[in-house]
């Protein structure tokens, strides 16, 4: 982005998803709000206690990994009010992720062929040989029908005027899906009355979505088709997923030593024989998939499955390499990687994004680090993170020294006040930041879900949503017409 | 020049390994510079190869071996012809267009980005360097020919590592051969590519095999190493640190890439106790009358 409309700033206020303004409710929360006005707190409190005890009962957690090396188990955190989005809204969304989706697919394909976009010098070469995720050991390799990314989970959020904004592109093994689902189910039951006034959209056929494309990938076709989701295992946060997912799409769960590759089939170890394996939903980074061509001391990985997968033998979701398309490097080229392949405008606008290897834009944002966010480009999860208006001096020089020291591998952001919504906490409504990551299937076509997992910044004024930096969530209604 | 190249690896386990995946860099390049004849793998146990081009134009053999077993054996036998008697003969670019040249080989192909960008252990940054090496690094002015200070590069490695068998580890770290002055052929190999990319000049590195009537550090060596740097007019030129000379027909290449871990003529994975021994490699390099 170009310095000169880096100046001045304005206060600001969040936008409020809820309100209109201080007395009145937006119109799509207007049936909400009599029934929380009419019913009062001692209801929303016995509704919140209800969903504590199912979510207890469904025994949905996730894990936590802080100062300690063993992650704790908690209980999903889960704020029974509904963020709802109308359907004109959804359109933009799923259009948008649409037009993404499919560009950054036919981006991947092309990093891994004729490369023409470089070539063409839309994107500097240094961006995709420097990159961390830029797999060298697939080159050439081509996917069924050229899709990489089976699942992409794409964050959006809100800014002060209401517009939705890309924040991050999910391509690896985008995570949060289950819980969507399950907060859905809850929402369900416990306030079951707005599910008929409100015409909310499904999103439980996630699973079913996603079955439906990993059996299209079968290279024996269909009916065929043996699915294994591939996951680290139990100390693995996303565990609960792993388990959710296999047992909704009745697919096995499986680890690396479960399998085993011979003569470029992939087969599964059962108790009646070895079993032949034609997709895998891996749950592993690449660097862990096969340690004969990635790490050599991964022992999370099956050996040999990217031979099997350059054979045509096995599929696997989302194919490796794709890592590179959601680098947070590449993220400030994704308007231009629309345009390059789609020849269209984006629909949806990134968040300005600041360059650490454009000398001018770092002393800029060295200069203002109390008003930016600061990336490192291959960590997720909130993890590499630096929030300025939340830091200290000893962290900001801390950071200013990882940036000076490896510039390629950071980014910074201006703050931006994601949107907020009414929660229930503690007995009292309050305001809390959230953003919204909805799920997008590539298998024929490229579907949206219509819904998404809100992340709730549950502490007040606070900015990180993440669940593993301690945010909460919401189910997420999607009006129909 | 014809080659008749055996190639021998022998890997044993104190405890039986089960599971095990190899994937081979072994089969000479067959390219504008040599001619692979014809090449035969044969392992032990018996397994079925299959085989593939990497992302760095190498041929790539595999193989799984299911059941237990204690010994593995490889063998390679290839008939080569070398081409490339003189490395002189091409027509130079004048110095003044030099780096247009380059620019536009790196523009039309973007993989050559890897051989002037990429830093590793293996292959640092040459400032990483600066302060082991005591002699003054070689220097490119602009107006000087690229493979002018390539030849002078070639002389000055010698001149900071010396030749000593086994003093540094299999894919060791540079900055370490040249905080003890000594090193193998790669790390020789390894120097000349960071001092050569320092300058833009895209370098990559080459294992292969030499004519042992050239090898001068008097021993029987398995599989030897160099570098190629793309000097413009000629493309890909062959320098040998090790001995101070350009590649010629004497040199039979196998695998490259952008540094020794890419090119490694053997990698694996098993399962199993990991306590095994190095490998047995026995190679035999040999020249056949010409027909």
């Amino acid at each position: 982005m170009n310095t000169a409309g880096m100046q001045g700033s304005k206060p600001r206020t969040p936008y409020h998803e809820f309100y209109a303004d201080d007395f009145t409710p937006r119109d799509h929360y207007r049936l909400l709000w009599d029934h929380i006005k009419a019913t009062g707190n001692n209801a929303l409190e016995a509704k919140a206690h209800e969903s504590q005890l199912a979510l207890q009962a469904e025994g949905v957690t996730f894990t936590v990994y802080g100062e300690s090396e063993e992650g704790i188990e908690r209980i999903w955190p889960f704020d029974l009010i509904p963020r709802i989005i109308t359907a004109q809204e959804w359109t933009k969304i799923e259009s948008g992720l649409k037009q993404r989706v499919r560009a950054l697919n036919l981006f991947l394909g092309d990093l891994y062929g004729e490369q023409k976009i470089i070539k063409d010098g839309v994107i500097p070469p240094e961006l995709i040989y420097q990159g961390r995720d830029f797999r060298r050991e697939i080159v050439g390799i081509v996917p069924p029908r050229g899709i990489y990314t089976h699942i992409s989970g794409i964050d959006i959020i809100r800014d002060e005027q209401g517009e939705f904004l890309i924040l991050e592109d999910n391509l690896r093994t985008p995570s949060g899906v289950s819980y969507m689902i399950e907060n859905r189910v809850i929402e369900r039951r416990i306030l079951p009355e707005f599910f008929n006034k409100y015409r909310v959209r499904r999103v439980e056929h996630y699973p079913a979505l996603l079955l439906a494309a990993m059996r299209s990938l079968s290279p024996r076709g269909k009916d065929a088709a043996e699915i294994v989701l591939l996951t680290p295992g139990i100390y693995n946060s996303a565990y609960f997923e792993h388990t959710f997912l296999a047992k909704e799409m009745g697919v096995e769960l499986a680890e690396g030593r479960d399998m085993v590759v011979i003569n470029d089939i992939v087969y599964l170890k059962t108790t009646t024989g070895l079993q032949r394996v034609d997709v895998i939903y891996r749950r592993i980074d690449d660097d862990f998939l096969d340690p004969l061509v990635f790490r050599s001391d991964s022992a999370l990985g099956i050996a040999g499955v990217i031979n099997a997968w350059r054979a045509g033998n096995v599929a696997i979701v989302n194919a490796p390499g794709s890592g590179i398309a959601d680098d947070k490097a590449v993220y400030p080229y994704v308007p231009d990687i629309i345009r390059y392949y789609l020849g269209q405008q984006p629909i949806l606008n990134n968040v300005p994004t600041y360059q650490m290897t454009n000398v001018k834009e770092r002393e800029y944002v060295f200069d203002n680090m109390e008003r930016m966010v600061i990336k490192a480009v291959s960590e997720s999860g909130g993890y590499g993170m630096l929030m300025g208006p939340s830091s200290t001096p000893a962290l900001r020089k801390e950071f200013m020294d990882l940036v000076q020291e490896n510039p390629r591998n950071y980014i910074a952001q201006p703050v931006v006040y994601l949107s907020r919504h009414t929660c229930y906490m503690d007995g009292e409504l309050e305001a809390r930041h959230l953003d919204l990551r909805p799920f997008t299937i590539y298998g024929e076509e490229i579907e949206v879900v219509p819904g998404g997992l809100t992340r709730v910044a549950l502490r007040k004024g606070s900015l990180v949503v993440n669940s593993s930096q301690g945010g909460g969530s919401k189910d997420t209604w999607v009006l129909a017409e | 020049m014809h080659y008749l190249i055996e190639h021998e690896t022998v890997l044993e386990y104190p405890r039986t390994v089960r599971e095990h995946h190899i994937e081979l860099r072994l089969a000479p390049r067959s390219d504008g510079h040599q001619k692979l004849l014809s090449c035969s793998i044969e392992t032990e146990p018996a397994a079925e190869l299959a085989s593939y081009t990497d992302y760095f134009g190498n041929r790539v053999d595999y193989f799984c071996v299911i059941q237990p077993h204690n010994r593995l054996v490889t063998r390679l036998r290839a008939d080569v012809e070398t081409l490339k008697e003189n490395p002189f003969s091409f027509d130079p670019v004048p110095p003044a267009e030099e780096q247009e040249w380059l620019r536009a080989a790196v523009r039309k192909s973007p993989p050559l980005n890897d051989f002037v960008l990429h830093r590793s252990p293996l292959t640092p940054a040459a400032m990483k360097l600066a302060e082991a090496v005591t002699s003054a690094f070689p220097r490119m002015e602009s107006a000087r020919p690229k493979l002018d200070a390539l030849m002078e590069l070639l002389a000055w490695v010698p001149t900071v590592l010396e030749y000593r068998s086994g003093s540094t580890e299999v894919h060791g770290s540079l900055t370490d051969a040249v905080h003890q002055g000594s090193g193998v052929c790669q790390d020789f190999a390894h120097l000349f590519i960071t001092v050569a990319r320092s300058w833009g000049i895209p370098a990559r590195y080459v294992m292969g095999y030499l004519d042992p009537g050239i090898c001068s550090t008097g021993e029987q060596l398995a599989t030897h190493a160099w570098a190629e740097a793309l000097v413009p007019g000629a493309g890909w030129i062959g320098f040998d640190a090790t001995h101070n000379l350009l590649a010629n027909d004497h040199y039979v290449a196998v695998a490259v890439g952008r540094d020794s871990y890419d090119a490694a003529p053997q990698r694996g994975s098993f399962k199993g106790d990991s306590a095994g021994e190095l490998p047995t490699v026995t190679v035999t390099v040999q020249e056949q009358e010409q027909q």
